[in-house]
């Protein structure tokens, strides 16, 4: 519908930092958790490319278009991708990606901003007229290593 | 009751020759205890109808005329309790209505979307829409998974495309109805909007128009349906455009006052009726789509447009079917569904000159009329004729008249199907140089539909052939006659 055309242009604009280091703060502290964060990507159907995915620690980053804890570029094997981020500090995150086909980086979209580009959330969560929220994309990331996978189509 | 539409499985399975396979569902009934009878004109439709012969109820087809009349409109607006929202909401259903050596047949299949698969899965309508709201279980990824593809065909390129307005062209076979997918004319353009009424040239080319907000995309295609250019322009207000008309040289896009000036779902609810602002046209040249010209008009509702025309002295003419106010769209439309009637203003045949010096102004050709159609060949040239429909009576939705206007006599040439009829559009077709017209209606006494061939010439002299269906297929809303060979 066009109200969808017309706010997924902003709201999808996947800020990827490309290949910036993390910037996060997760000081390893003595006796302190910090686990491992695995994305795993299932069901992907073009087996070129790369997924690109943002990780993110705060509903305000993930749901005003904020800056991510962390990025990564998980080149496609077969129908699977996979990312890791060590050393995180046992929390709340949430994950935007979406499967760069073409290898260009950014985010196909048509005249309309709408996404040419498979794309998907953790949690597997779908958006109402627009990009999933943080409140059913977030998920709880406790003191163990933890594999998260999501379906991207 | 509506009950009456949904097909009998077993007499479908067991009719000889099938054409589509039969897909029945269990039916699904209106709850409510009087409901009135024109309301099988938005009744469901279990599953596709394979092809059966229709019974001719009087006169004789031209033995030469032979193709089919392609016809598109929803025919699914109920699952489980749960109702579409609006009569623009239901499931695109594709009609067949065939003729050759003189007879007459009917086939006809349900447009495959995600939206259907998933309201299929669930047993309820679930899916948001021009005026349906979303509920539980719900899923929008892209506008293309609310895409109902049911408002008309057209044939190009040896498929059939199933239009919307809001999202893709579905592509279908033209032999066995069967939905192909979303049709992708580029792989940036996935998903774009395509309007139901694109202008095609007499020598087949495309122009169409995608909508938001305050942006068109314009789509030009070859004769065959594919993608030659696409560019997006701007529009000087964010109207709901459901048409537009075109030239020879210019595309002319009429912009009512009926705004997006705020975000809410489902979208008709985002539209804001503002007369203050009057209606404008633009005007785009088809060669370079950077020049343009804006003309203003005092305000009018539409949703449909005949053809346009150049004059040597640069005036552009078109006509259109406007309304006072959008209240047919906004809230009869809706109450359609229900089987409720609210009187609303009928729309009224009008045409339109823009004149070289920049004046614009309308004249009224004094009649009520809807889905104005004009030949094919003549699209984009000077014509004064204007296909229609028209005749509304107290109380009820739905023509029951079908006229060829002539705005240089000033004369309707018109056929009363009465009271008991529900009319639907009418298309201009020819046998040879013999013009004729070709349309349906549901025949309220006999609860089935029927298909009727006139004399173009004497379109109220009956006509001169009628066909009845053994069923009734709900009010359909556009589509094209298509010639044998010609898809």
């Amino acid at each position: 519908m066009k109200i969808i055309a017309a706010t997924a242009a902003a709201l999808f604009g996947l800020a990827l930092a490309g290949s910036a280091p993390p910037a996060f703060a997760a000081e390893p502290v003595a006796a302190a958790a910090t686990p491992s964060l695995t994305v795993r990507f299932a069901g992907i159907e073009t087996p070129t490319g790369a997924v690109l995915l943002s990780l993110y620690a705060s509903e305000a980053a993930f749901d005003a278009g904020g800056q991510p804890v962390a990025s990564r570029m998980a080149p496609v094997k077969g129908d699977t991708a996979e990312a890791v981020f060590p050393g995180l500090a046992p929390g709340r995150y949430a994950v935007k990606a979406f499967h760069d086909i073409d290898g260009d980086g950014k985010m196909g979209t048509t005249p309309f901003g709408m996404p040419t580009e498979p794309y998907a959330f953790s949690n597997d969560a779908i958006g109402e007229a627009g990009p999933a929220k943080w409140a059913g994309a977030s998920f709880d990331l406790g003191a163990a290593d933890t594999v998260h996978t999501i379906k991207i189509r | 009751m509506l009950n009456d539409l949904h097909l009998d499985r077993r007499q479908l399975l067991g009719r000889a020759g099938l054409a589509v396979a039969a897909l029945a569902v269990p039916g699904v009934a209106i709850a409510g205890p009087a409901l009135p009878d024109w309301a099988l004109g938005v009744g469901d439709v279990a599953g596709d109808v394979p092809m059966q012969a229709l019974t001719l109820l009087h006169g004789r087809a031209p033995e030469d005329l032979a193709g089919m009349l392609y016809r598109n409109g929803p025919a699914r607006f109920r699952r489980g309790g749960t109702a579409s929202g609006h009569w623009f909401d239901g499931d695109g259903m594709i009609r067949a209505w065939g003729l050759r050596d003189g007879k007459a047949t009917l086939a006809a299949r349900f447009v495959d979307t995600p939206k259907r698969r998933l309201e299929d899965k669930l047993g309820a309508m679930v899916q948001p829409g021009f005026g349906t709201a979303s509920r539980a279980g719900s899923r929008v990824t892209s506008a293309d998974d609310t895409n109902a593809a049911n408002t008309a065909v057209i044939a190009a390129g040896g498929r059939l495309l199933a239009l919307w307005e809001a999202g893709s062209a579905f592509a279908i076979d033209p032999d066995t109805l069967a939905t192909r997918g979303p049709e992708v004319f580029r792989s940036d353009l996935a998903g774009m909007p395509f309007l139901a009424h694109p202008r095609i040239e007499p020598d087949g080319r495309i122009w169409n128009l995608g909508l938001s907000g305050k942006a068109a995309f314009v789509w030009r295609l070859s004769a065959s349906g594919q993608l030659e250019a696409g560019q997006a322009i701007p529009l000087p207000m964010g109207s709901y455009i459901h048409d537009f008309t075109a030239t020879a040289r210019h595309l002319v896009i009429v912009l009512q006052p009926w705004v997006q000036d705020h975000m809410a779902l489902p979208f008709v609810e985002s539209l804001s009726w503002k007369p203050e602002l009057g209606s404008k046209v633009l005007v785009v040249d088809k060669a370079d789509l950077s020049k343009r010209r804006i003309y203003e008009l005092p305000p009018f509702a539409f949703f449909h447009l005949g053809d346009a025309w150049e004059e040597t002295d640069g005036t552009i003419r078109f006509d259109g079917c406007f309304e006072a106010d959008p209240s047919f769209g906004r809230d009869a439309a809706r109450a359609l569904v229900d089987g409720r009637y609210i009187p609303v203003p009928s729309p009224r045949l009008t045409m339109v000159a823009l004149r070289p010096d920049g004046r614009a102004d309308m004249t009224a050709a004094g009649i009520e009329a809807e889905f104005p159609r004009s030949e094919p060949q003549l699209a984009g040239l000077p014509r004064s004729r204007t296909v229609h429909v028209g005749g509304y009576l107290p109380g009820r939705p739905f023509a029951s008249k079908v006229g060829i206007w002539d705005w240089r006599t000033g004369k309707d040439d018109a056929h009363d199907f009465g009271p008991r009829q529900l009319v639907e559009e009418f298309v201009p077709l020819s046998s040879g140089k013999r013009p004729l017209l070709m349309g349906t209606t549901i025949n309220l006494d006999t609860r089935r539909s029927e298909l009727h061939l006139f004399d173009a010439r004497r379109v109220a002299a009956g006509p001169l052939a009628s066909w009845s269906a053994d069923m009734a297929l709900p009010v359909s809303f556009h589509g094209n006659w298509v010639g044998r060979g010609a898809v």
